[in-house]
């Protein structure tokens, strides 16, 4: 059985290793077909007009172009859409409610050509609702070779089935166990004022900061805080017991319906329980969106925001105009356990995947094949290149390393969509490839700023990377079966979840322990019990993805 | 000139249809838009409804989709959240018919009292303006009045008065919340209900207060026995369709109130219906539980006018 363990280590250890090494070679590989470029495949334009429709995330943020009709939009029809005979138009769907936008449009029988979306449970239950068409992946790889080839080449081909019929394809998550474009931003300042020189990142550290914080009068809730969405919060990776065990990592490991009853999170709610009744955690946190914890963050109400980077980050610009002497850090990578609180380096890994891409139920064969132009149009580097970056002189410069560099504040004609396009290429990659690592950092970067935090997160990716050789990375379980209490509880579980999880937060800490056993068997009654039999049932049957590793080592620090 | 019955009286005339439509065409063709218009938006979705008796998926359509009998109220029923967002609709509309239905009453028999025009026009004017905010504002503005801890109201009452320790949880603890949550809709909505009453109170006759003031009645007394009972038929009719409304819920309204704190009172049918049917995309459960409001309401509306018509009213119907 421990021999087993090793081997299993060893080889999981070999492909985090494999894929660490292929990185870089997938970026160089960009860079060089960027300046040799290509040109476009050779297909015959349709005899009739046929209509694609794209969807686009509408994120409700301002100061960007209309997502449905911009100067980008219009560049895809005029290259690509009016050379082949097809009418490219864009469907918005909101950002934050993206499963009612698709049931919406579904209802009234006007699904985009293309459906996609990052969660892999939200696409199976779209596949089982019978919103997408089944597809030959021999055809796909003849119209889209290129795409094709970069799923094989990357392993995304075998999220391609759901009961054993193809439904999707997949773009590639560059990184995607060494994600750095999430950063957390805390106060250094804030920290230097009560003898700190670095940022915690052990709780006992951090408690203890916050209270010198308070006590210093500095910030009275520097925990901040706001109020959670369900899906996906309250993650927990860092709080799991290793050796992991896979029958339980497959049964409650997934985030997108919260662990409530599973020991991991009942960490997590304790120490917040703890934050919220010792005032580090604002009192009205449950009243707070994302839009004002960013706010409270910039007007010095809170010591740290967490975020996406991207070269154009207006709030950090308007951080630096209203607290122009202040200074801001990285929150570094946690690289040892610490025994007392029970905090390890486990991380959530994402999914290799990026988008999981579908085409709906009523699309014609001319429709489907016109998409598979356009994902084979667009992942020309060329192509990709103009629509990740824009032009040279306008919406970026090349640097003297001959590596392009965004215009953060371009604000002309060729202005781009939020975040450098990303919604719209977002079905090919995540994220901007070109140059080294570092110069990819860079890029999600903006410089403009009176901090310049590249090597904070060079250093962070370097520290992740080592991280994630030592195994403490965990991905989310998958199943290739429906689960059908997922699709059934799903909705009301993580609304379940909202309520209890702030009166777990909010309740006394004598009355916590009690009050969570509570808890969870109301939770497990609404529905999870079912949920976590299912999985167990499917896992059982060989219908889930696998760990990649049950034990981390000590991670190995240069320093 | 016939009477057919003790009360009302029809008028007989040797007008035909074709000379009506000759003399008429105009009004009718008017007419005929908004015909159309309830035919199409109220009556043409009927068939649709037969998917409260399918597991309706909407990419399959009603052709593909599988018939399963009351198997969707079944579920229904059972549902804990539904019996939960049943038992929070009807206490907060009954809730809400007692306080916000006799104010728009109260408020009208005021504004008839006041006698210089120009204060009651820009009363009038002050008291309708809520209606025209919509929940998102009022919701924001509330919040930002009504925080436990920062909200203006709590404040000037802790720090400013020193009448309170703590801040009171107005939108933030659930029996607290349904008074603001009420309150707010009564302020949001009394001014404009006033408008059919004072329209019906212009409509009683002026001699009726000149033979009263003769006889000494005082102004208290003409309210009374005059104004109040020249309005009741407009009351009980505006009250027969409340109680028709009695099943809905009004889900900006509850939305934008809502928070987690106050989930178990904020829980009530339009939440049930977003977070079910649209959200999860459960399109029969949602489309079973807006019948069993409509058919509710409807018996609600007919019980009402059958009681209005023992009680001696003329009643809606």
């Amino acid at each position: 059985m421990r021999k087993n363990w090793k081997a299993m280590s060893a080889l999981a250890l070999t492909g985090v290793m494999a894929i660490g090494m292929a990185m870089p070679a997938f970026a160089e590989e960009t860079t060089e077909a960027a300046e040799t470029g290509t040109t476009d495949p050779d297909w015959e334009p349709f005899a009739d007009t046929v209509e694609l429709q794209i969807p686009v995330y509408d994120r409700g943020v301002e100061g960007v172009p209309d997502v449905t009709n911009n100067y980008w939009t219009n560049w895809i029809q005029t290259n690509f859409g009016d050379k082949y005979n097809i009418k490219v138009t864009y469907v918005p769907i909101t950002r934050s409610d993206v499963l009612t936008s698709y049931s919406l449009l579904a209802a009234s029988n006007d699904l985009p050509t293309v459906l996609e979306e990052y969660d892999y449970p939200k696409v199976t239950q779209w596949a089982n609702d019978g919103y997408m068409r089944t597809f030959d992946m021999e055809e796909f790889a003849k119209v889209a070779p290129t795409y094709y080839q970069q799923m094989v080449d990357n392993g995304l081909d075998q999220y391609s089935q759901m009961g054993g019929e193809t439904y999707f394809v997949a773009a590639l998550r560059p990184n995607y166990n060494t994600e750095y474009t999430f950063q957390t931003f805390v106060r250094m300042d804030w920290l230097k004022q009560v003898g700190y020189d670095h940022v915690p990142t052990n709780r006992e550290e951090y408690v203890d900061a916050m209270t010198k914080i308070m006590d210093a009068g500095i910030c009275e809730h520097p925990g901040g805080g706001s109020m959670v969405t369900g899906v996906g919060s309250d993650q927990n990776y860092n709080y799991r017991e290793w050796p992991l065990d896979e029958e339980e990592w497959a049964m409650y490991g997934d985030y997108n319906i919260p662990s409530l009853g599973w020991e991991p999170n009942k960490k997590v709610l304790y120490y917040a329980n703890q934050d919220y009744n010792s005032g580090i955690t604002d009192p009205e946190y449950y009243l707070i969106d994302d839009e004002q914890a960013k706010t409270n963050f910039i007007n010095g109400k809170s010591y740290s925001y967490s975020g996406y980077t991207s070269a154009t980050m207006d709030w950090l610009t308007s951080f630096y105009e209203t607290n122009p002497d202040a200074e801001l850090a990285i929150k570094p990578v946690v690289t040892q356990s610490d025994e007392t609180s029970g905090e390890t380096p486990g991380y959530r890994i994402d999914n290799p995947f990026g988008m999981l891409i579908g085409f709906a139920n009523d699309a014609t064969d001319d429709e489907m094949k016109a998409a598979w132009m356009y994902m084979e149009w667009l992942i020309q580097p060329d192509n990709l290149f103009t629509f990740q970056w824009g032009y040279e002189g306008e919406n970026f410069n090349y640097d003297d390393n001959g590596l392009p560099v965004t215009v953060s504040d371009y604000d002309g004609e060729y202005k781009q969509g939020y975040n450098n396009n990303k919604d719209y290429w977002s079905i090919i990659k995540e994220g901007r490839q070109a140059g080294t690592m570092e110069d990819q950092v860079s890029a999600m970067l903006p410089h403009n700023l009176k901090q310049d935090f590249t090597e904070d997160v060079v250093n962070y990716y370097n520290t992740k990377s080592k991280v994630a050789e030592a195994g403490w990375g965990i991905p989310n379980p998958m199943y290739s079966v429906t689960i059908d209490a997922e699709v059934e509880y799903q909705q009301t579980l993580v609304e379940l979840y909202k309520e209890l999880r702030d009166e777990l937060t909010m309740c006394s800490p004598d009355e916590f322990d009690a009050k969570y056993e509570e808890a969870a068997k109301q939770y497990a009654d609404a529905g999870y019990a079912e949920v976590t039999e299912q999985r167990k049932e499917a896992y059982e049957a060989g219908n889930s993805t696998k760990l990649p590793n049950t034990e981390a080592s000590e991670v190995q620090l240069d320093q | 000139m016939s009477v057919r019955s003790e009360n009302k009286v029809v008028v007989k005339t040797n007008i035909t249809w074709k000379k009506a439509w000759h003399r008429d065409w105009q009004l009718y063709l008017m007419l005929l838009f908004p015909i159309v218009l309830v035919f199409l938006f109220n009556y043409a979705a009927y068939p649709g409804l037969r998917m409260v008796f399918m597991d309706y998926k909407p990419a399959k359509g009603y052709a593909g989709s599988k018939w399963v009998g009351w198997q969707t109220f079944q579920k229904v029923f059972k549902d804990r959240d539904f019996i939960r967002s049943l038992r929070n609709s009807i206490v907060f509309n009954l809730l809400d018919l007692a306080f916000s239905f006799p104010m728009p009453i109260i408020l009208a028999l005021m504004l008839n009292e006041l006698r210089f025009p120009r204060f009651k026009k820009v009363t009038q004017t002050i008291l309708y303006l809520p209606h025209f905010l919509s929940w998102v504002i009022v919701g924001s503005v509330a919040y930002q009045l009504f925080k436990p801890d920062s909200g203006i109201i709590n404040v000037i009452l802790r720090d400013d008065l020193h009448w309170i320790d703590s801040g009171i949880p107005f939108l933030t603890e659930k029996w607290h919340w349904a008074w603001s949550y009420l309150l707010i809709g009564v302020w949001q909505s009394m001014g404009w209900g006033t408008i059919l009453y004072l329209a019906a109170i212009t409509s009683i006759s002026g001699d009726l207060y000149e033979a009263a003031m003769i006889d000494g009645a005082s102004r208290w007394q003409r309210m009374i026995h005059i104004t109040l009972p020249g309005i009741k038929s407009t009351i009980v009719t505006l009250l027969i369709m409340q109680l028709g409304k009695l099943m809905n819920s009004n889900f900006e309204r509850l939305d934008v109130f809502g928070n987690t704190q106050v989930r178990e009172f904020q829980y009530q049918l339009a939440i049930y219906i977003y977070e079910k049917g649209l959200q999860a995309s459960k399109f029969s459960m949602s489309t079973a539980v807006g019948l069993f409001q409509s058919l509710v309401g409807l018996i609600l509306v007919l019980l009402a006018d059958r009681f209005a018509k023992l009680l001696g009213e003329e009643g809606l119907l």
